[in-house]
């Protein structure tokens, strides 16, 4: 890119340059802003990192010579409580049960490698935090605007229906539900088993969540709509639809995006104590609740098996929560951190 | 002690050779063994036994209604004396054996069995001072009948004693609240005049009638302090024992004092040594195990309600310091499969899922050899003489079957059934545990073709789930262990459809009969061999898949005397149990 002579001049000074003078674009100001914010680009980096790891997880465990399935019964001692070799015993070392074959050592009882469970567990956890918060990020924005833009009595049985959410005690409604409505999936028509329940966690983590950003989305249209160019447009003669989806709904990507991404941990949070409470994806498949609802036992003979999943939980949550923090910066300066 | 709990860990549990482990000490010849498991020495008397627990409750209080191993262990032992009773020993033969307890002696049979009657001592009074007469019990005993108030106790005395059904096939009595066909009642159960003798008049011959008396449905009740339902918070004790607190919930508290009341001269059966109980409600298993490993002063006179977790088992059986704390038997359960036979109704499609069945790697999970001895049947050999080897894995089912599974044989199996490979869905209690057992049965069958479809349901709510039929599936997870030393309290109640504890739902009119003419059998070495054919016959039909005959460990606390696993109940010996000073 051609530099203009007087900044080139200025620099030469040593005075302090503004980097670019020229008209840029919002999103590249903000893509700028993260650029500078160092945590943001080390979890970025860590975030896609597990992302690649979770998506190419047949491949790196087909690569290791691990399998998240199989039983390994050399690797534990029927003798000794069906612990991993080596642990248990007075002179058990805190790393016990570890080894170059199982890198994040393997289940007690079974002897499946929680290396390959673990990457085969953060699929499914992404893979339901990702449809579920799309799926919130659709339903609140629609509701939100909608809300907010026709005010009256639209807003008020919105308004009211999202209160009504918000009061239910989600947890315990969540686990009332799911034998019920996980055999209403299947009725329909959903694959019995783990599509019917994964479905259903989507289902209800997305009913429970929206009313959140509905609110948030809702409050910006309010000043939005007001503002001149939807006054012009409105003068213009366009339809609501428009109205809506090209003249405010731009504005309003700053919060939706700041949402979704410190949405996502949460639900990843969330299907963990569901399938740790035992209402999430049947087994033999992985979860990292179910796997860690199985470790709480073992922590005084075992520290690995709760160490290991309980880290990378909390890898994946806190680099999300990270890079949701350093995009609200981002986009919205203004905001500042708290 | 009936079913297994589901949820918790009722037995799980260590293999034949480990039994040296706690077979230290002589088995106690008479009436209370010397000393085992804890402290050694010779008994004192006095201190107090806290007893932790991770329900926030007792199942049941009421007498009529106790019927879970421990809770009848625990409860006989101090506040509810009965007709007969189990003798305090570990030995397997000798704590099985009843000795009287009400009664002068262990009753005196008639009519080929069909007539009971015991003597009640001299002396004997509740907690209020009040004598205990035949009224009583008798009373007690018609409490079973009111099945909408007294819930979850055994229905013995409502399937033996002489009283015509109903049109509905209930009993004809309702019990003493209803009062209907009360008259029928009072001549099944009839007292002498001078109130000392009991007699009962049983529709059937019942050679062993006198094990049914040890149960807490047996004891006697004052009919005017009963209070129905409500009489479960507080019953009347009888024992040398009564209830000073009962408060429920976690950090709740159930406490026992002295009843003043009893009289050591009436009762040589309980040595009483403790001064009082304390039962602490809703306490985490892990920290439960924690304490008692950890051995601080203050818990050096504490029990845990139940067997050690199966993550504290090689902390404690590696760790020469608890070796002559530690506890390690078989328990009275058998764990297994209960196939579905409404379900699965082709025999040679039962054989296959029970061949294909990796048990080996089940057992691994379970806890390796603390979990138990493979199983080849429901009768277990510390029940006495009538266990004996089904071979079931022998050759019973065409061919020895390796412990690992043998799917080539399973996939012949189905071949030779004419089926195609069947689809099935295994019910079980939601934990962990249960849910690795899942994956190895699931990847165990599909070796032979065979697809399971896990089914979890909240261990609270599953028996009532598998025992609908509509709700249950092809494999159910089971446990039971017989309510005394005779195959009469496990093939009719697993197998015939008056049964109890009927999962598997068999109906087989030939099987029914046979196990109909082993209950009535008096000679006990005859009625011994029957059931060892009919408990054969039903490995062979594969109406269960045996895995384990299972164990149980415990820690008592480093002060507690005569800690062993009593074989009656699979349980602590309470009344027998004392605290070093």
């Amino acid at each position: 890119m051609a530099v203009d002579v007087d900044t080139e001049a200025r620099a030469a000074d040593g005075a302090a340059v503004p980097e670019e003078i020229k008209g840029r674009s919002l999103s590249a100001i903000a893509w700028g802003r993260f650029r500078r914010d160092k945590t943001a680009m080390v979890a970025l980096g860590v975030l896609i990192f597990l992302l690649a790891c979770a998506l190419f997880a047949p491949l790196i465990t087909n690569l290791l010579g691990l399998d998240p399935y199989s039983l390994n019964p050399d690797a534990i001692s029927a003798e000794n409580g069906g612990v991993p070799n080596g642990c248990g015993l007075p002179d058990s070392s805190f790393f016990c049960g570890l080894s170059w074959q199982h890198p994040f050592g393997v289940e007690p009882g079974t002897g499946r490698d929680l290396l390959a469970r673990l990457l085969y567990g953060l699929r499914i956890s992404l893979f339901i935090a990702f449809s579920a918060t799309t799926i919130t990020v659709l339903l609140g924005t629609m509701f939100g605007i909608v809300s907010g833009y026709l005010g009256g009595r639209t807003d008020a049985v919105i308004g009211r229906l999202m209160d009504l959410i918000l009061s239910f005690p989600t947890l315990l409604i969540i686990l009332a539900l799911s034998g019920v409505l996980t055999q209403r999936l299947e009725a329909m028509g959903v694959p019995e088993g783990n599509p019917a329940r994964i479905t259903y966690l989507i289902l209800v983590l997305s009913v429970f969540g929206w009313p959140y950003l509905a609110r948030i989305v809702r409050g910006q249209v309010l000043s939005v709509r007001e503002r001149e160019f939807v006054e012009a447009a409105i003068a213009m003669g366009s339809g609501t639809r428009r109205i809506l989806f090209k003249e405010i709904l731009p504005n309003l990507w700053a919060p939706i995006m700041i949402y979704a991404t410190l949405t996502l941990p949460t639900y990843i949070a969330t299907e963990a104590v569901l399938s740790f409470l035992g209402v999430g994806v049947l087994p033999p498949t992985p979860t990292f609740g179910a796997i860690l609802a199985d470790s709480v036992s073992y922590m005084n003979i075992i520290p690995s098996y709760l160490l290991i999943p309980g880290v990378l939980l909390a890898l994946v949550v806190v680099t999300f929560n990270l890079v949701g923090d350093s995009v609200r910066d981002a986009l919205d300066p203004r905001a500042g951190r708290v | 002690m009936g079913k297994a709990r589901p949820g918790v860990r009722a037995a799980v549990l260590v293999a034949a050779g480990a039994l040296a482990l706690t077979a230290c000490g002589g088995s106690g010849g008479s009436g209370t063994s010397s000393s085992a498991g804890g402290a050694g020495g010779t008994p004192t008397k006095g201190g107090k036994i806290t007893m932790l627990s991770q329900a926030e409750q007792w199942n049941n209080v009421d007498p009529q209604r106790v019927y879970t191993g421990e809770d009848l262990a625990f409860f006989s032992g101090t506040i509810f004396r009965t007709l007969t009773a189990y003798k305090f020993s570990k030995d397997a033969k000798e704590g099985t054996s009843i000795v009287p307890d009400l009664a002068t002696d262990t009753g005196t049979v008639a009519d080929g069995g069909k007539t009971w009657s015991f003597t009640l001592r001299d002396g004997v009074t509740f907690e209020t001072g009040a004598p205990i007469t035949c009224a009583d019990i008798k009373y007690g005993v018609s409490r079973t009948f009111a099945t909408d108030i007294i819930t979850n106790g055994p229905q013995y005395a409502v399937s033996m004693l002489d009283i015509p059904a109903d049109p509905a096939g209930g009993s004809a009595y309702k019990g003493p609240y209803k009062k209907t066909g009360q008259d029928l009642y009072d001549k099944a159960v009839t007292c002498s005049a001078d109130g000392k003798t009991i007699t009962f008049h049983l529709s059937r011959p019942v050679p062993d009638f006198n094990y049914t008396t040890t149960l807490a449905a047996f004891a006697p009740v004052p009919q005017a302090a009963d209070t129905g339902e409500k009489y479960d918070d507080k019953p009347v004790s009888s024992g040398p024992y009564k209830i000073s607190v009962y408060k429920k919930g976690k950090g709740g508290q159930f406490i026992l004092v002295r009843n003043d009341k009893w009289s050591q001269a009436s009762d040589p059966y309980r040595q009483a040594y403790v001064d009082s109980w304390e039962v602490d409600f809703g306490i985490d298993p892990a920290v439960i195990d924690q304490r008692l490993i950890s051995g601080a002063a203050a818990d050096q006179a504490t029990i845990a309600y139940g067997s050690l977790q199966p993550s504290s088992l090689p902390i404690v059986f590696n760790d020469p310091k608890f070796a002559n704390r530690r506890t390690n038997e078989f328990d009275p359960y058998v764990r297994y499969f209960a196939v579905n036979v409404k379900k699965v109704p082709n025999v040679k499609i039962r054989q296959a899922i029970a061949v294909a069945l990796d048990r080996e790697a089940l057992r691994t999970n379970a806890g390796g050899a603390y979990a138990g001895d493979f199983a080849d049947g429901v009768i277990k050999p510390n029940i006495g003489i009538d266990y004996a080897p089904t071979g079931m894995w022998d050759g019973l089912l065409g061919k020895t079957i390796p412990s690992t599974g043998d799917p080539d044989y399973a996939k012949q199996l189905i071949q030779e059934s004419g089926q195609p490979a069947p689809t099935i869905t295994f019910d079980y209690p939601n934990t962990p545990t249960n849910a690795k057992a899942a994956a190895i049965i699931a990847s165990s069958e599909a070796k032979a073709g065979i697809t399971v479809k896990p089914n979890p349901i909240e261990a609270g709510q599953y028996y009532g789930v598998v025992f609908d039929p509509a709700k249950a599936h092809e494999l159910i997870n089971a446990g039971w262990g017989p309510d005394w030393p005779n195959a009469s309290t496990v093939i009719p109640e697993l197998f015939t459809p008056s049964g109890g504890f009927n999962l598997s739902q068999v109906d087989d009119k030939a099987f029914t009969a046979a196990s109909d003419a082993a209950k009535v059998e008096l000679d006990r070495a005859k009625q011994a061999k029957m059931w060892q054919d009919l408990n054969k016959q039903a490995s062979q039909q594969v109406f269960t898949v045996p895995t384990r005959f299972g164990r149980d460990q415990r820690l008592p606390g480093a002060k507690i005397g005569n800690a062993y696993l009593w074989p009656a109940y699979g349980s602590w010996p309470y009344g027998d149990m004392y605290v070093t000073q």
